[in-house]
């Protein structure tokens, strides 16, 4: 059984981000992380290895070639191979891009679970697991908070407004997990030095016979402004608990949030 | 034709909250365009209810299935439904299920996909969409590139648009042609129901979220009763949920919902960025914490620095106390 885990390279969620002149992410002006949301799935996937269901986890990513470290960091974590799709025809991809060209990866690498994170940080339509699957043409188990696996078949446990479903359906699949599955391992040292020798397989576009030429974005951002800026907030401070109490419920009935 | 679709989610016989309020944005983007509203209903009572969504302001209604089936099973027609229409816009709601279709819509047709939005607007005859990104740090708006197919996928936050309130009508009902689907085969194998009582927080006005200073799940109980005063729910940060103090379902961020009440009343919680984009839209944000150096401070409208213990009582005393109760 092999799990392919894609993770994404994002800027960390500390770093200052800014776009550049044509709207596009500056990717190379933030400190880079690979997405928070991702490590789950490489928890959850690492874990279903060491229960004996898996026998290999590669890590897929698409990024700019300094999206290397996204796979570095995350073989230091476990797992037994990344292969990274890099190609100057991909910058600026949006949600459809992205998910052909991972469709035409995964389909190269043949997986059983094409697991993912619930989002990404920097972009959060959560869209491209749905659409994978529906390129691939195989079922979609999103939104998991624990994925188990039997030897046809996956399982996800996933939240309903009042408690949670078991979805199954038979494989292979396009699974993502939430930050409910467990938390992530840290790197040990000797994971960090393997994975630094480790030999990262590397696409470009026409390596998984797609033409550049159909892969133009489907969207165009045409304005990027930070948001307005909040007024500071109205204090209250070194008064007791019962001062405290009335001046909030003022403020409330002020704005007529209380009857 | 330049109709908007809009997916229109059932459940126990009704429809939910986000079709009433996506039947709204679909009936004001499809009169700029000169078009009308349809609804595209899945979930259990969606063929019964389907003319009923006349009232909310769909003028069509395409049922796509009624089973209480999992959501992404009404993809593949779906998918054919919306390749027959050619709507300009399909609305989803910003939920796992809503996500769940819109994303297999977009996979399956090749279709430009923008979201959650926070707001949507028509400018000639092309579809732009604002929305927060980085996690808030911009506000960007997008639109279909000019070679982009002619329907978009828009996911739109919860809290957009408002329910219309004494609509009348009845809408045109139609069933989406039988339609093959890899997504057919998800199946719901088991269900269990933890607590028939948590509210839906994407639909509450006043919300009053705890967070890890609250201490415990009787700490909850303070914050319950001030929720109760102020005719309000509870809601949690996510510390407060991975610690058992409430169920996953009242988590407010990233990984929990986005909500947009006219009150967020924060207790005890520090107010990470991941929090953060969970409430940022509420119109006045109140905050309760010890920790004068809170990040919550800063997105706080009115920041209060003292023990929640002694205060979120005597708050709850107060209220009643002017309700005269």
């Amino acid at each position: 059984m092999k799990i392919v885990v894609c993770v994404k390279q994002v800027p960390a969620t500390t770093a200052e981000k800014r776009y550049s002149a044509d709207l596009r992410l500056d990717r190379t002006a933030a400190e880079a992380v690979i997405n928070p949301l991702d490590e789950y799935a490489i928890e959850q996937a690492l874990r279903l290895k060491e229960g004996g269901v898996v026998d290999e986890v590669v890590y897929l990513s698409m990024g700019p070639e300094s999206a290397a470290e996204a796979l570095r960091r995350s073989l230091a974590m476990g797992g037994d191979g990344g292969v990274l799709v890099t190609d100057s025809a991909l910058a600026g991809a949006d949600e459809w891009v992205t998910a052909r060209v991972l469709a035409a990866a995964l389909d190269k690498l043949g997986p059983d679970v094409s697991l993912m994170g619930m989002s990404s940080d920097d972009a959060k339509g959560s869209l491209v697991p749905g659409a994978v699957a529906a390129i691939r043409e195989v079922p979609l188990l999103a939104y998991g908070a624990e994925l188990t696996l039997t030897d046809d078949a996956a399982r996800i446990r996933r939240l309903n407004p009042t408690g949670f479903d078991i979805l199954e359906a038979p494989l292979p699949v396009v699974a993502t997990v939430t930050d409910q599955v467990g938390e992530p391992r840290y790197a040990s040292l000797k994971g960090i030095m393997a994975a630094r020798r480790q030999e990262l397989t590397t696409w470009s576009v026409a390596d998984l016979g797609l033409d550049p030429a159909d892969l133009a974005p489907l969207t165009q951002v045409v304005a990027a402004d930070p948001p307005p800026a909040k007024a500071p907030p109205q204090v209250i401070s070194g008064v007791g608990p019962d001062e405290a109490a009335t001046r909030i419920a003022d403020w409330l009935a002020q704005r007529k949030l209380i009857a | 034709m330049a109709d908007v679709a809009f997916l229109a989610e059932f459940a126990d016989g009704h429809p939910t909250r986000s079709a009433l309020e996506l039947a709204v944005g679909a009936a004001e983007l499809a009169a700029a365009v000169g078009g009308t509203a349809v609804g595209l209903a899945y979930g259990p009572g969606a063929a019964d209810g389907a003319a009923g969504l006349g009232a909310a302001g769909a003028a069509r209604v395409i049922v796509l299935g009624d089973a209480a089936e999992p959501a992404v099973t009404s993809a593949g027609p779906l998918v054919e439904a919306v390749r027959a229409e050619g709507p300009v816009a399909v609305l989803a709601p910003a939920t796992p299920n809503g996500r769940d279709l819109a994303a297999v819509l977009v996979g399956s047709l090749g279709l430009p996909a923008f979201g959650p939005v926070r707001a949507v607007h028509m400018e000639g005859g092309a579809i732009r969409c604002e929305m927060s990104t980085l996690q808030g740090a911009m506000i960007t708006a997008s639109q279909p590139a000019p070679s982009a197919p002619a329907t978009s996928v828009v996911l739109v936050s919860a809290g957009t648009y408002s329910p219309r309130e004494g609509g009348s009508g009845t809408a045109t009902v139609s069933r989406a042609p039988a339609a093959d689907s890899p997504q057919a085969k998800v199946r719901i194998v088991e269900t269990a129901t933890e607590s028939a009582a948590i509210a839906a927080l994407e639909e509450a006005e006043i919300i009053v979220a705890g967070g890890r200073g609250v201490g415990s799940e009787a700490g909850f109980e303070a914050l319950n009763q001030l929720a109760a005063a102020l005719g309000g729910v509870v809601g949690a940060s996510r510390a407060a949920a991975d610690a058992g103090w409430v169920p996953y379902q009242l988590q407010i961020g990233q990984t929990g919902k986005v909500v947009k009440p006219a009150l967020y009343l924060a207790v005890g919680i520090s107010g990470a960025i991941q929090h953060r984009v969970g409430m940022q839209a509420a119109e006045h944000v109140v905050a309760i914490n010890r920790d004068p150096d809170a990040p919550i401070g800063e997105f706080a409208d009115l920041f209060v620095v003292g023990d929640l213990f002694e205060i979120v009582p005597r708050l709850t005393a107060e209220i009643e106390r002017r309700k005269g109760t």
